[in-house]
């Protein structure tokens, strides 16, 4: 009975629940409005796949094919030799992201946790290694790879990669976070550093670890120029050379072909992403606030 | 934090000179010299070395920089020979030099070419220098285009070696303007494969809506604009525009009224003269006076002209059959406009075929069996009949297969009759500097940054410089 005169003493727009609700309610347009516009040429390009050569070209342009082509996919997964170049673009990028994990988290536990002469130094060293242009270590790269007798092997497509000094530094901040107390217990009750590292720092740093993992195989599955110079049999192309195969400079590019090959490589990045989403924007979020 | 800043600076400073000294590597005293994999080998043969452990099997034996005895005995014939092909042209028109190898390898059992795909123009080419100054496997054949450039590095054997000696060819029943653009240095290195010509689009129906004989196209640039302004509505529907390749139509204009690109000794480029200044005049009175092309609005072009909001377009030929596919109205295709009362001049574009150095003869021999297939008759039909590259010789249409083929598609015999006022602009070392400074001074003219005179004098200033710098290397 007391509740009753509450209610109408206050107007509807009023009320918390209400308001809070109106609010979402907006904060979701705008989230969707901006995703939309993100997804945009996401969208177009999956319209593109399932349009016929002729209605890609028709102004104004429709979302919706008027026909729908899935001939497209099938025609471009025999385009090229994507089966093989999947399983190349696969096996390097797992092989380059484990890696870097492996190799990276080592450096950074030294660089965070370890004293040892010279050690700034060694992390300025590798810092300054990040800011060379990719271009301007592509010659000397190949040198090596040439003197090494790499070239046109696997080893070539993944030794190079498996590490990232941006990885390490990336793993260093996030280590360094993590309080020292800890590992001063740990190591009293007889856990060594390798322990340590491996069941306590990792599983802590967990979204830094898997953000910097999807930077890792993104980067190496969206790579081109270091797989087409070093190798020159087919047999060891990836999917971005399969790609490119699509682009008729000359002679007029199939564009419905073409996205439809787009949209069979970028699949695999957007499958792994949305299955470490959560941790990956915990990572991004943490990098960007704690990273000093 | 002062400390961390100063150890960037200096490792920045060493990372880039150890980067700077890895580029200068390669020793001058050897030479380039892929070496066939001769399979099987015979008994008799000099034992090859096996370089390069598990790739081997994959790929022409890397070279080692130490002499081997293959050098001091002459090799014997193989009984198979696999030569290495690197090719630069991607979807239809790559599947059209696939088969082509294919049939050569179906030809032939002693011969056996495995194709491969290396990235269009840029990309072959970065590879291709890449494993020259590495000193590593080069193919034994190689599509690509600026193919003298390559030629003239040393890594190549002159293509006329093998065209005018025991097994050559005539050279005269290819157009002139072909040889021309594969020389570098006097000398010629690559036998022509994929070409084409600039020529004029125009949409048939658009023609009619403005009032105009879509059986007529335009004979001159006088008659593009004239064409050009009844295109035009001002309401996003233009007269005329060229793809993004500007270079390549400007200088077709340029050489059209009379004007060089470069001199006879390939010291300084030319295209600051009047009859090149006029041009571009012309040009930026399109785009800003009369308002018929839109500036700096070439990447989109084509796909303008497919949706049919462009009356002309100046493109290659290559596109003549994917055009005539795409597009969902009557297509028209016209030779390139000439300057009125001048003769047309049509610079030719493409790629050719290379043969690489080789110590053995047998080798070479096959590679020229193998680059004169690509380039015979029978191929250059069957590119001309399934791409849209034009067929290099000069009686082509008198060829009864390519007439039968021309009656089904008529717009193709246009690039072809063009072919008689084919020219080669010459291929020097600053052309890619020179293609790229010229497609900025017209962007600077179309968007008024800059008047056609002095545009024109700051590309010659600068591309002239360039051409300085490469030979002081």
């Amino acid at each position: 009975m007391t509740v009753q005169p509450d209610i109408q003493k206050v107007p509807l727009w009023q009320s918390q629940r209400v308001r809070k609700a109106v609010f979402a309610f907006f904060w979701y347009l705008f989230l969707t409005a901006t995703a939309l516009a993100v997804m945009l040429p996401f969208i177009w390009m999956i319209s593109t796949s399932l349009k016929g050569q002729k209605e890609v070209f028709t102004y104004p342009p429709s979302w919706l094919p008027k026909e729908w082509r899935w001939q497209n996919y099938i025609d471009a997964w025999k385009g090229a030799m994507f089966g093989r170049y999947f399983i190349n673009s696969v096996l390097i990028a797992v092989a380059v992201t484990l890696g870097q994990v492996v190799t990276c988290s080592m450096a950074a536990y030294a660089f965070a946790r370890m004293r040892f002469r010279g050690k700034d130094l060694l992390f300025a060293l590798f810092l300054s290694t990040t800011m060379i242009s990719t271009q301007v270590t592509l010659v000397p790269s190949y040198l090596v790879m040439k003197t090494l007798g790499w070239m046109d092997s696997y080893k070539a497509l993944i030794v190079p990669f498996l590490t990232s000094p941006f990885a390490i530094f990336i793993m260093r901040q996030s280590f360094m976070t993590i309080p020292r107390e800890l590992e001063e217990a740990a190591r009293l009750d007889g856990c060594g550093r390798v322990r340590f590292l491996v069941q306590m720092l990792l599983p802590l740093c967990k979204p830094v670890i898997a953000a910097q993992a999807l930077f890792a195989f993104m980067g190496n599955w969206n790579s081109y120029m270091w797989p087409l110079i070093v190798t020159t049999s087919k047999e060891l192309r990836t999917l971005q050379i399969g790609l490119r195969y699509f682009v008729n400079q000359e002679g007029g590019t199939q564009w419905g072909l073409f996205m439809a090959a787009a949209v069979l490589v970028s699949l695999p990045v957007v499958v792994i992403y949305f299955t470490v989403q959560k941790q990956f924007v915990e990572g991004i979020a943490t990098t960007g606030l704690k990273g000093t | 934090m002062q400390k961390l800043r100063i150890g960037i600076a200096v490792c920045v400073t060493v990372s880039l000179l150890l980067a700077a000294c890895g580029g200068s590597a390669p020793q001058p005293t050897a030479t380039v010299s892929p070496q066939a994999t001769a399979t099987p080998m015979p008994p008799t043969a000099v034992p090859q070395p096996t370089a390069a452990g598990p790739e081997a099997t994959t790929a022409p034996t890397a070279v080692p920089a130490v002499p081997t005895a293959t050098t001091a005995a002459p090799p014997t014939k193989p009984d198979k020979v696999t030569l290495e092909f690197w090719y630069s042209l991607a979807g239809s028109s790559g599947q059209a030099v696939e088969e082509l190898v294919k049939q050569f390898n179906e030809s032939q059992s002693y011969i056996q070419v495995q194709a491969t795909y290396q990235g269009g123009y840029a990309e072959i080419m970065a590879k291709t220098w890449n494993a020259i100054f590495a000193e590593q496997t080069l193919p034994h054949v190689a599509q690509l285009g600026g193919a003298p450039l390559v030629g003239a590095t040393g890594a190549c054997v002159p293509i006329t070696d093998f065209t005018d000696g025991p097994g050559g060819i005539d050279r005269s029943k290819i157009y002139d303007a072909f040889w021309k653009y594969n020389m570098a240095g006097g000398k010629i290195w690559a036998m022509p494969f994929n070409n084409s010509v600039p020529v004029l689009y125009y949409n048939k129906e658009l023609f009619k809506a403005a009032g105009l004989d879509p059986d007529k196209p335009p004979e001159t640039w006088d008659d593009v604009i004239r064409y050009g302004q009844q295109l035009s509505d001002g309401e996003g529907q233009w007269g005329f525009n060229t793809n993004d390749d500007t270079h390549w139509y400007f200088s077709t204009m340029v050489l059209g009224n009379g004007g060089q690109i470069i001199n006879a000794e390939e010291t300084e480029v030319l295209y600051n003269s009047p009859e090149a200044v006029e041009m571009l005049t012309l040009w930026g009175d399109m785009v800003n006076d009369l308002e018929i092309m839109p500036p700096a609005q070439h990447n989109e072009a084509p796909t303008d002209f497919l949706a049919g909001t462009l009356g002309m377009l100046m493109r290659s030929s290559s596109v003549v059959p994917s055009l005539s596919r795409d597009a969902p109205f009557d297509l028209g295709v016209a030779m390139v406009p000439t300057v009125a009362g001048k003769e047309r001049v049509a610079p030719i574009g493409g790629g050719s075929m290379v043969i690489f150095k080789n110590e053995n003869p047998y080798v070479l021999d096959a590679a020229w069996e193998f680059v004169k297939f690509m380039t015979s008759e029978k191929s250059s039909l069957y590119l001309a009949t399934h791409t849209g590259y034009v067929p290099i010789y000069k009686d082509a249409l008198q060829w009864p297969e390519l007439q039968a083929y021309l009656e089904q598609n008529p717009l193709s015999r246009v690039p072809i009759e063009e072919l008689q006022y084919s020219y080669a602009i010459p291929v020097f070392t600053s052309l890619g500097t020179s293609d790229s400074t010229l497609r900025q001074a017209i962007e600077a003219v179309e968007l008024g940054a800059n008047d056609p005179q002095s545009a024109l004098d700051e590309a010659k200033s600068i591309v002239d410089q360039d051409i300085k710098d490469q030979q002081q290397d």
